[in-house]
């Protein structure tokens, strides 16, 4: 992992077109800028991890488990 | 055809007709092809199942069957992935949580994107969005006669 050092206002540019600034240090938090195109996802990590965590949770499920549920489902739903 | 051995016992499958997760799923990166697998009973609930590893396979199900409201687009870079222009159908899946308890939940915060005529899939996380990865199945009313 590249480690650099940056005071307040300072900033790192990342492949020409991704900008990140050092907007305020206060209290143990740091307010960080990003400039980045509209295409490039930005997600606070513990958001990343949730869905990853989730993902990892949906695969352990029981085949009899779906059967039931989608017996249960098919009398329950909404009809179009 | 070709065969896998699953958690489920043995799956026979066509891999002309897999579905390609050009990125694959959040945390699972690397397994990009899958097979849907049709439904036993009716029922919203389906499921694919990895080619590349017999231990992972989702329930998949369309929120829109349970929260009409819900709606999500994919952006110009999305449709880049899925190879389909603004124009071609996507229809939108939530990956399914099935706990011991059988109380599901659905992964509203990110959603796959699938485009049947290119038969490619993409899961994306929302930006800013109040959506949970574990939203419980909206309370069901009891039918009126």
């Amino acid at each position: 992992m590249l480690v650099l050092t940056r005071k307040a206002e300072e900033g790192i540019i990342i492949d020409d077109d991704v900008k990140i600034t050092i907007i305020e240090i206060k209290g143990g938090s740091i307010r960080i800028g990003i400039d980045a195109p509209r295409h490039m996802k930005v997600h606070r990590q513990e958001v990343y991890d949730k869905i990853k965590e989730e993902n990892q949770e949906a695969t352990q499920w029981d085949i009899a488990d779906l059967s039931a549920l989608s017996s249960m489902m098919s009398t329950g739903r909404k009809k179009s | 055809m070709k065969k896998i051995q699953s958690r489920f016992g043995e799956i026979e499958y066509d891999p002309a007709n897999t579905l390609l997760f050009p990125a694959g799923l959040v945390g699972f990166e690397r397994l990009r092809h899958f097979v849907v697998m049709p439904n036993e009973k009716e029922g919203p609930l389906f499921w694919i199942q990895s080619v590349e590893d017999p231990m992972v396979a989702f329930v998949l199900t369309d929120p829109t069957d349970f929260f009409l409201d819900y709606a999500a687009t994919p952006g110009p870079r999305e449709r880049d992935k899925l190879k389909i222009d603004a124009a071609d159908p996507c229809l939108v899946v939530s990956v399914v949580t099935v706990p011991a308890d059988r109380n599901i939940t659905l992964n509203l915060a990110a959603p796959i994107f699938f485009a049947p005529t290119t038969n490619r899939a993409i899961q994306v996380i929302l930006e800013g969005t109040e959506y949970s990865p574990r939203t419980p199945l909206p309370e069901v009313e009891p039918a009126k006669g």
